[in-house]
């Protein structure tokens, strides 16, 4: 079985966004990049299948600058991933999902891949577009937002987060399958298998040796803002503090009007 | 002048509420700057939905019926509304930014091959379509045109204000064209988590416990000022993290991201990825310890004591107030 595990590196949940004013671009330059968070839960679901079943190969997939390979390494490769492939090409360097999709789709269809797992969403730019779409230009099932899987013969049975509950869902394979906090946990890398890592092959391709174009973006950032300033923060007084919470608690109803 | 068009979801016939949030911006809109707002229902009955998007100002209420849209499929939704907005070509389709609508969203957008845009809060027309949302969670926003004739385009709930406006709301059909659809994926049953708990990211009022509960046992206090206040109960990363509450009551950047009304902090010092999460909640009440907590620095109200002096009396205060 082949299975393929898309990949974004990100600025890490830590980053601070100080924006004094709009701007047309958002100066990145400072971040710590990390693994997607949720990535890391679709790469340790293909370790998991690859260590349950025999002749399982992973690999890893990724847009980006030289810089993501650090990523694929530490935390793709040095966890189990077989293999990476990196797609490095200046085009991409604006390219909105539905581009994003379509590359990823051109890498994926050089092999005939079983499943294709990815994080939900990434926790940069918050679309959780990007599998969906490659679902459907590959013709493949997909589940998103899961936390349970179980594989059989063609098939496979996923737990999908819905409000109040879950969906059990079945679902023929080829798929893709995205992936939730709560599927697993995922493991960390240790410094032996970070070494041993850098062996595996890695592959560096430009979309045209993938035989791909990029299109033309469908959603064009016009700026990015600071998100709108709060106002002042009212203390009261809390020296008996069952008396300040009965002040809360009018102040939300009489002043807030909230409760 | 734009044509908007509303999808209006349902789950086993209950109607989701952020459909009249946006067919209350839609109407806005459209009173501004021309145009008509359009409802598009899937399910075995449109009669409720139709009614409904009419209070809200709805011109016309556009249907496909049938045992097909009882439950809900990926690949035979996304078909049904992609013909529709191939037949009546509306300038955007927006779909509440719900589990359902996150899963079939860029799925209809991937059968137009037009633009898709996640989650938004805002929306404008000025010549064309322009959406705000936030990225990183909210702690930046975008402005986002699509280049497409039409566009998908996700709604947060919450994001708008429900207001009723009598709507012509003349109910039409149309043809969903799903004859054959390969289905791909089918779901088999559907688990409710039970207690009839309030969802994080749809709720109005959210209550939130974090390190300051000290332990598992303590997350009650949360729940019961959460049931007092007709609430959803929610988590900082850390007590998530400790196991000491579900992943799915997490609310930060890597975990549910939420606008209600009200958020009460209760024990959360307000950690960067706590806070992208939940910044943009209408009023904030920080309740914690340290007098320096970032989360401060975002609150309407403050008290600075422990939460366990204060929650008790917060709840039966609450409970008096609500009757």
């Amino acid at each position: 079985m082949k299975i393929a595990v898309c990949v974004k590196q990100v600025p890490d949940s830590e980053t601070r966004i100080n924006l004094a004013a709009p701007t047309a671009e958002l100066d990145s330059s400072g971040f710590t990049r990390i693994l997607n968070p949720y990535d890391a839960y679709a790469v340790e679901e293909a370790v998991k299948i690859k260590e349950a079943g025999s002749d399982v190969e992973i690999t890893a997939i990724t847009i980006g600058p030289d810089t993501v390979k650090e990523t694929l390494k530490k935390d793709c490769l040095a966890v189990g991933c077989d293999k990476a492939l990196v797609i490095t090409d200046p085009a991409l360097d604006h390219a909105d999902a539905a581009a994003i999709a379509t590359v990823l789709s051109a890498a994926l269809k050089k092999e005939p891949y079983d499943l294709v797992l990815c994080g939900f969403k990434a926790i940069d730019d918050d679309n959780g577009q990007v599998p969906i779409l490659i679902a459907e230009k590959l013709g493949m099932a997909h589940v998103s937002t899961i936390t349970s899987l179980e594989l059989g013969e063609g098939t496979l049975t996923a737990h999908r987060e819905i409000e109040g509950g879950k969906e059990i869902v079945q679902a023929s394979m080829p798929a893709v399958l995205t992936c939730q906090k709560g599927l697993n946990e995922p493991r960390l890398p240790s410094l032996p298998n970070i070494m041993k890592a850098g062996m595996k092959p890695m592959e560096t391709v430009t979309c045209a040796d993938l035989g791909v174009e990029v299109p033309a973006n469908l959603v064009q950032i016009k700026q990015y803002s600071p998100p709108p300033a709060r106002g002042e923060c009212k203390l009261i007084d809390a020296e008996d503090p069952a008396a300040a919470a009965r002040e809360l608690a009018r102040l939300l109803n009489e002043e807030a009007k909230v409760i | 002048m734009p044509n908007l068009a509303v999808f209006i979801e349902q789950r086993d016939g209950a109607l989701k509420k952020v459909a009249w949030q946006m067919i209350s911006e839609a109407r806005r809109i459209a009173d501004a700057a021309g145009g008509e707002v359009w409802g598009v229902f899937l399910g075995p009955d449109a009669g409720e939905a139709t009614t409904e998007a009419a209070k809200y100002g709805a011109d016309k209420v556009f249907a496909a019926t049938g045992d097909s849209f009882a439950g809900y499929n990926s690949q035979t939704w996304a078909t049904a509304l992609a013909n529709f907005c191939r037949a009546h070509n509306p300038d955007a389709l927006l779909v509440g930014s719900t589990a359902l609508g996150k899963d079939m969203g860029p799925l209809v957008a991937a059968k137009l091959e037009c633009a898709c845009i996640s989650d938004a809060v805002g929306l404008k027309f000025d010549g064309g379509l322009e959406v705000r949302r936030p990225v990183f969670a909210g702690k930046c926003f975008t402005d986002v045109t699509p280049t497409t004739p039409v566009s998908v385009v996700g709604i947060r709930p919450n994001a708008f204000v429900m207001e009723e406006k009598a709507g012509a709301g003349a109910a039409e059909s149309f043809d969903a064209g799903i004859d054959g659809v390969d289905q791909k994926a089918t779901v088999q049953s559907v688990e409710s988590a039970g207690g009839g708990q309030i969802e994080l990211t749809e709720a109005e009022v959210i209550v939130s416990g974090g390190r300051g509960i000290k332990g598992p046992e303590n997350y009650e206090l949360i729940e019961k000022l959460a049931d007092a206040m007709g609430a959803a109960a929610g988590a900082s990363r850390a007590v998530v993290d400790a196991g000491w509450v579900d992943y799915s009551h997490q609310v930060g950047q890597t975990g549910k991201t939420v606008g209600p009304n009200l958020y009460v902090a209760c024990g959360i010092s307000g950690a960067i990825q706590h806070l992208a999460g939940m910044s943009s909640s209408k009023c904030i009440v920080a309740i914690n310890k340290d007098a320096n907590a970032p989360i401060f620095k975002v609150a309407d109200y403050g008290v600075v004591a422990d939460l366990f002096d204060i929650v008790p009396v917060l709840t039966d205060e609450v409970g008096k107030i609500r009757g």
